[in-house]
């Protein structure tokens, strides 16, 4: 259900050359949104943003009348909708600009599709909070929606920690996320230095989702290097 | 200043060598001068020997022959005094007529200190009488007071040297004095001349005695500094040339890189043309991450690239590169053995963490382009005090000894101005030396334990997590 919903969001695509239009409208298609609509100038942009209010906006930093920051700029100004910047300025400083005045992604062209469609939808679960509300593990439920863990018939609750270190590994299901990613999630944007408090939060947290939380099976350790959590 | 001092030095040993030489050439010179003009009978002993030689013969006197012959030689002319008579009892032939013959003892005072009518003498006496020696007028001058205080003459060695000490002092005065405006002048002069290098703003004012050199430095300086602007201006032309290339060329990428993806999982197309699609896309992820490479290394080659210096944990960086090294090979060909010490995890280093991220995976991502059918990968990260050092080896093919002298030595084709036909490698490893460079580290190449290529990025430790 929840893919559903979010392939029905109305994407706006504003880009100067239409071959390039043609082409990201076609992926979307393929990918599955159904509502796209395009624009090639600043000037189509704000009027299609005005009437037809979409709920995700793909912006090119380079416009024939002007250019993308400053278009997001006036869009921000009746529009709340996330923002991706799909740009050939591959630059830092274009980079860290567009995501400094509040993007949501900022993707350098070449691009491969599947990225693309990876980024988007990426966005519009976390705008629109679709995430998927439970993860079946091997011995366990995550509840998200109720930050609960289902076990063995049990509702055992996660503590606010607990619930961002899981909403992270859960993310990245099957991947290795950082000791430092997993600090950054619990403790934001200082992470240094809460090693040992996340080692505990672990503990504490396969004792919830685990079988035999002495032998973990969902909640993996790569030494040194982080955790990984593997659904069923 | 070093080579000022020293200027200095060597300009008072070559004066002090030179006052010493012209002391004792004229030493030497008075002396030679003095025995020249001092014959071997000097006057008073040509007076002493005639008296010794004159001899009585009854009431006669005569001289013999070869005193006579040292008279003559002298030109000169004697008469004898007798004591008893103030008379001349005997003289030469050659006597002038206005000699007097008959003599008071005033007179005799008179002639032994001075002249006879104007005749210059000297005596030599005897038992009875007194020899006077008279020689021709313009041949002698006679000192006529040759009297000294006797503390003087007793004192005479130390005022000598007094007087040569108070000489060797005035000249080195006037030689400090002189130098020292000389110095005043260079001063400026070496100090600007050695700023030069620096690139700095170099300017000397153009007064004193060595304006025109001043002129001229502040006018190199102004070249340089033209120079340096033309070449900067070059050098951004052609980084910002790069980044131009390698913008337009990534839209019309996106339609290959784009359009070969969606072909390559169309359902609709045989599996032969699938995997000629999946070719172009390959192709093309590579042709964007070598004009992404170019890019940033030459902004990096030209200081062009900002870096974003924060206290960064090398740690957490190699620890990103790792996993996702790690989260990228499905297959599993690529096993990683992640070795990390205690002190590594708290240093931090002052460094650009996108930057310092690219380091390491380009080296993870070498090793994978360079041994396809996989290998095992090491990342170790260690620390001490000073240094930090991230090291990615790997037990693949590796590199020969020769490829590797080169990898250490010659510069990479992109920054050379040589011959461009030998082998070409990549611009990753160029990119980490850059990095490297810019974080103020030292990166090394070498051969892996296990037969594979390592390399090991060292920084600088700025502090630890504690501090």
């Amino acid at each position: 259900m929840a893919q559903k919903n979010i392939q029905r969001k109305k994407i706006l695509l504003v880009d100067d050359e239409q071959a390039l239009r043609d082409m990201v409208s076609s992926f979307l298609r393929e990918g599955g949104f159904t509502n796209i609509q395009t624009a090639g100038t600043v000037k189509q942009a704000l009027a299609a943003a005005k009437d037809w209010q979409p709920e995700l906006m793909i912006l090119d930093v380079m416009l024939p009348d002007g250019d993308g920051f400053s278009l997001f700029e006036k869009l921000r100004g009746f529009s709340e909708a996330p923002v991706l910047f799909l740009t050939a300025r591959g630059e830092d400083a274009d980079r860290l600009r567009g995501l400094g005045l509040g993007a949501d992604d900022y993707m350098v062209k070449p691009f491969l599709p599947q990225e693309l469609l990876l980024r988007v939808s990426n966005i519009l679960r976390r705008y629109y909070k679709e995430e998927p509300a439970t993860v079946e593990l091997a011995g366990s439920t995550i509840d998200f929606a109720r930050a609960e863990v289902i076990k063995d018939g049990e509702r055992l609750p996660l503590t606010a920690k607990e619930y961002a270190i899981l909403q992270a590994l859960c993310r990245n299901a099957g991947r290795i996320v950082t000791i430092d990613g997993l600090c950054e999630a619990a403790w934001g944007d200082n992470p240094y230095g809460y090693e040992n408090s996340l080692m505990a939060h672990i503990r504490r947290i396969r004792e919830k989702i685990e079988k035999s939380p002495s032998k973990p099976v969902s909640l993996l350790t790569v030494k040194g290097l982080g955790y990984k959590l593997i659904l069923k | 200043m070093r080579s000022i001092a020293k200027l200095i030095r060597r300009f008072a040993a070559i004066l002090a060598v030179s006052t010493l030489l012209v002391l004792v050439l004229n030493f030497v010179i008075l002396l030679v001068i003095t025995l020249r003009v001092t014959p071997s009978g000097a006057p008073w002993t040509l007076a002493r020997e005639t008296v010794a030689a004159l001899q009585k013969t009854g009431d006669r006197y005569v001289l013999p022959d070869s005193a006579s012959a040292a008279l003559q030689a002298e030109n000169a002319w004697a008469i004898y005094i007798d004591n008893a008579t103030m008379t001349v009892v005997w003289h030469t032939e050659n006597l002038p007529p206005e000699i007097p013959m008959q003599y008071t003892v005033s007179d005799i005072a008179a002639l032994t200190r001075g002249y006879l009518q104007d005749y210059p003498t000297t005596t030599g006496e005897s038992e009875e009488g007194l020899l006077v020696v008279g020689f021709p007028k313009d041949r002698y001058w006679k000192h006529l007071y040759p009297l000294w205080d006797l503390d003087f003459i007793r004192n005479a060695p130390y005022i000598v040297l007094a007087v040569l000490a108070i000489n060797v002092a005035l000249i080195f005065l006037i030689y400090i004095i002189a130098n020292t405006r000389l110095l005043k002048s260079v001063k400026p002069i070496a100090d600007g001349i050695r700023m030069l290098p620096s690139g700095e703003d170099v300017y000397v004012k153009e007064k004193g005695l060595l304006s025109d050199l001043a002129a001229d430095i502040n006018h190199t300086s102004a070249l340089l500094r033209t120079q340096q602007r033309e070449l900067r201006k070059k050098e951004s032309a052609r980084a910002n040339w790069i980044t131009g290339v390698s913008h337009d060329i990534r839209t019309p990428l996106s339609m290959v890189m784009g359009y070969a993806g969606q072909l390559e999982e169309s359902p609709d197309l045989p599996e032969a043309d699938r995997k000629k699609a999946a070719v172009i896309r390959q192709q093309s992820v590579k042709m964007k991450n070598l004009v992404n490479d170019l890019n940033l290394a030459s902004k990096l080659e030209y200081n062009m690239q900002p870096l974003h210096l924060e206290a960064v944990s090398p740690v957490s960086v190699a620890r990103q590169c790792a996993a996702d090294f790690i989260n990228a090979d499905l297959d599993g060909d690529y096993p990683l053995t992640w070795v990390c010490d205690e002190q590594a995890e708290a240093v931090r280093i002052n460094g650009d963490r996108d930057l310092l991220h690219r380091a390491v995976q380009n080296l993870l991502s070498n090793a994978k382009v360079h041994n396809p059918d996989g290998c095992r990968v090491s990342v170790r990260v260690a620390a001490d005090k000073s240094t930090c050092r991230i090291a990615v080896e790997d037990d693949g093919f590796g590199i020969t000894d020769a490829q590797l002298h080169a990898l250490q030595n010659t510069p990479h084709y992109m920054m050379s101005d040589g011959s461009t036909t030998e082998p070409r490698h990549g611009l990753g490893l160029l990119i980490v030396r850059q990095i490297v460079q810019a974080h103020g580290g030292a990166v090394a190449f070498s051969h892996g334990k296990n037969g594979g290529f390592c390399v090991e990025m060292s920084f600088p430790v700025v502090g630890t997590a504690n501090a």
